[in-house]
């Protein structure tokens, strides 16, 4: 059995900077290549540098650790991330391991486990794991891994954990004291430096929403709003986040997966399946930092909604396995929570092509489901909801409007012109994602098709799905 | 006070700083209730609290605003729609085949096809600088297309309005294309000399340059030869090999798309 690879996500979680991810990138070409190999514990290969030798790199992406004969003094250097980046996109041979690389592994292992040099061969590694995003789910170690005091692990992750949110609670307070219109909020470095804590504190999540609000600084009349309500919200996570321990079951795991906390993919497919037959609803890409994100929202028949997220780096492909208005009977996997994020375990059977669409709602039922939500998960920043209303001005605005009201439109959704083109002056069934900017149109669901209008990826970013 | 008031203060305050200035007291009720339970022992610490409480009951009490009038409708259209299946031909012309987008379109507007909403906002805005193409997209667009363009002037072509020249007829004839010169003779030809043409072409050896003109003849030629055609290039195609045979399936495929675009838009 082979271990599972990793999601770039999770090497661009590891680079120590965006420069160094950004410097890897360009590393990542087979080309500038020689002797590369992987097996279920290592990937290895030689770079060519600006040196007269090409510089050796290994990683072990089981145990995390990696060694390079670079001069670099920053840990991991780019080389290692660049064989990290060649593994996912799957450039990277199944190959015998040299003897070099089962050496290093093998010093690796008969090391103590408390070692820090034991992450790399470096003692400035930061990490024991791979870190990762928001809910993530890791990669489960191979067979030939030794086994883990798990309770150890946990603990010490928790610790780690806590210790950030005490660090990102104290930074939040520096700035309410210093106020918004400190010049040193519109420097990136203010954000990136609390984003690099917090991803070794393993709160992947709050450091990707640090790293979005440095884009929002001074970029819209209203960012102070934004900005502010922002730091609220990373507050009550911080705040709640140190709670867990002492939170009830199902809302500590929501807030401990809403910082960043990883669960295991096995543990997640190996819980209780829920089962139903889906429609997907609705999807939408961003782009954050260097990561094209697709959402794509799933409604049962029972009524719930699930969302299953992918990821593609430049020049990857997003993944289309879910067009929209389809359907299929499948097992999902909710993240803990229970979350709405959700993996697809076994899918039974695919749906006709075309499903019915899922049931609209009116505008005050629309309202009244994104609160709700909102309630129960106030640090959500994205709520789908299935409308019924006619798009119309207000006020130079867009908005969804019917007899119990309005709601207001994303000013730059891309799929503004096609919702008003499909309801010309008349109520269409639309699926929306709420967002703090206004509700943002998915799909326009007409009686003989489903318009996907949702954000679309640059595609000179990704490549053809 | 209510909510809206008071987070307007804790925007003001925030700006400043609260080194400068004292947060301002929350309005009774559960935020000022969350404020004087929480544990932070700063004025920094204890309006941090304040905009979290806030931002959640502003954020979770979402209301619907009052209801608007909605917009006066383009007049009636009574064209069928053209189907789900033509709509997905059109975007994988655009992506993979541009070179018969025109005819897709003036296929349409022969049919007497109505566009879907998706297409039409495509179209407009794929040929906003292209005036010809985007006068044919207005008028198969019908009044659907001029209503949607006085509402989303994003749309609108720019300049279009004081430019002095107009299109005159903008579903006039299909443009011509440049069509290689062995080839040119059997445009009009019947399946067995417009494939025994394009055939005796490959087997000649192609160079890059040749590509497009050879496009063009598939993209052109007579409507009833494209089934034959397409078969025959398949044949001919394992004899070619080589850098001609990869030509030589594009041209099929490009055959075969064309073939399902007319029948998708044939008349109903």
């Amino acid at each position: 059995m082979s271990t599972p690879r990793w999601s770039i996500e999770q090497v661009v979680a590891l680079a120590p900077t965006p420069a160094r991810y950004a410097g890897a990138e360009g590393l990542a070409v087979p080309g500038r290549w020689a002797g590369l190999g992987a097996d279920d514990r290592a990937l290895w290969g030689r770079c060519r540098g600006s040196g007269r030798e090409p510089y050796e790199a290994m990683v072990d992406h089981v145990e995390l650790g990696w060694r390079c004969s670079c001069p670099s003094r920053s840990q991991p250097c780019k080389h290692a991330l660049a064989l990290l980046v060649l593994w996912v996109r799957g450039q990277v041979p199944a190959d015998a391991t040299p003897l070099g690389v089962a050496r290093w592994l093998d010093g690796r292992a008969r090391r103590p486990a408390t070692d820090p040099a034991s992450a790399g061969d470096s003692a400035a590694a930061p990490t024991a794991e791979p870190p990762e995003p928001a809910g993530t789910a890791e990669p489960d170690p191979g067979p030939e891994a030794p086994p883990l005091d798990l309770d150890a692990s946990r603990n010490e992750r928790l610790a780690r954990l806590l210790d950030g949110l005490v660090e990102l609670d104290r930074w939040l307070e520096d700035r309410l004291r210093t106020g918004l219109s400190d010049p040193a909020l519109g420097r990136y470095e203010t954000w990136d430096a609390l984003a690099a804590r917090l991803i070794d504190a393993r709160a992947g999540a709050l450091a990707n929403r640090v790293r979005r609000l440095a884009g929002v600084v001074g970029t819209r009349p209203d960012w102070h709003e934004v900005v502010l309500a922002e730091l609220g919200i990373l507050h009550l996570l911080a705040q709640a986040g140190r709670r867990v321990p002492d939170l009830a079951s199902p809302l500590a795991d929501a807030v401990a997966t809403a910082c960043g906390w990883q669960v295991r993919q096995s543990e997640l497919l190996a819980g209780v399946p829920e089962t139903d037959t889906w429609v997907v609803a609705g999807r939408s890409d961003t782009r954050e930092d260097r990561i094209e994100v697709r959402r794509v929202w799933l409604r049962g028949r029972r009524g719930q909604w699930a969302m299953v997220l992918s990821f593609a780096a430049y020049r990857q492909a997003l993944d289309a396995s879910l067009p929209v208005g389809s359907e299929l009977t499948a097992d999902l996997h909710r993240y803990p929570g229970p979350s709405v994020r959700a993996l697809v375990g076994s899918i039974g059977e695919h749906g006709p092509a075309r499903s019915t669409p899922p049931p609209a709602v009116d505008v005050a039922g629309a309202t009244d489901e994104i609160g709700r939500w909102l309630a129960a998960e106030p640090w959500a920043d994205r709520v789908p909801v299935t409308v019924r209303a006619a798009a119309t001005v207000a006020d130079g605005r867009w908005v969804l409007t019917d007899a119990t009201g309005s709601l207001a439109l994303a000013p730059d959704a891309p799929g503004l012109a096609t919702l008003v083109a499909a309801g010309a002056g008349s109520a269409v069934d639309v699926t929306v994602e709420w967002t703090i900017d206004g509700a943002v149109p998915l799909t326009v669901h007409l009686p003989d098709r489903d318009l996907d209008i949702g954000p679309v990826a640059d595609d000179s970013f990704v490549s053809a799905a | 006070m209510s909510i809206s008031v008071h987070w307007h203060e804790l925007v003001t305050v925030a700006l400043l700083g609260t080194d400068r200035r004292d947060p301002p007291p929350a309005p009774d009720g559960a935020v000022a209730d969350i404020v004087a339970d929480s544990l932070g022992d700063t004025p920094a610490a204890r309006m941090l609290t304040a905009i979290a409480a806030t931002t959640v009951a502003r954020r979770a009490g979402v209301r619907p605003g009052p209801p608007a009038p909605a917009l006066a409708p383009p007049p009636a259209d009574a064209r069928p729609l053209v189907t789900p299946a033509a709509a997905a031909r059109w975007r994988a012309i655009v992506r993979d085949w541009p070179v018969l987008e025109d005819e897709w379109l003036l296929t349409v507007a022969r049919g007497g096809w109505r566009l879907p909403p998706d297409v039409l906002v495509g179209l407009l805005r794929r040929h906003r600088r292209d005036a010809v193409r985007w006068a044919r997209a207005v008028a198969v667009g019908g009044p659907a297309a001029t209503w949607l363009v006085e509402h989303r002037p994003e749309l609108d072509r720019p300049g279009r309005r004081s430019a002095a020249s107009s299109v005159d007829d903008p579903l006039d004839e299909l443009p011509g294309l440049a069509v290689a010169p062995e080839l040119v003779g059997v445009l009009e030809a019947g399946a067995a000399a417009a494939s025994s043409a394009l055939r005796a072409v490959l087997a000649a050896g192609v160079v890059p340059a040749q590509r497009n003109v050879l496009v063009n003849f598939v993209a052109r030629c007579r409507p009833d030869v494209l089934g034959p055609l397409a078969a025959t290039l398949r044949a001919a195609a394992d004899d070619l090999g080589g850098p001609a045979a990869g030509l030589t399936h594009t041209l099929a495929d490009l055959a075969v798309a064309r073939a399902a675009m007319l029948t998708e838009l044939a008349a109903q």
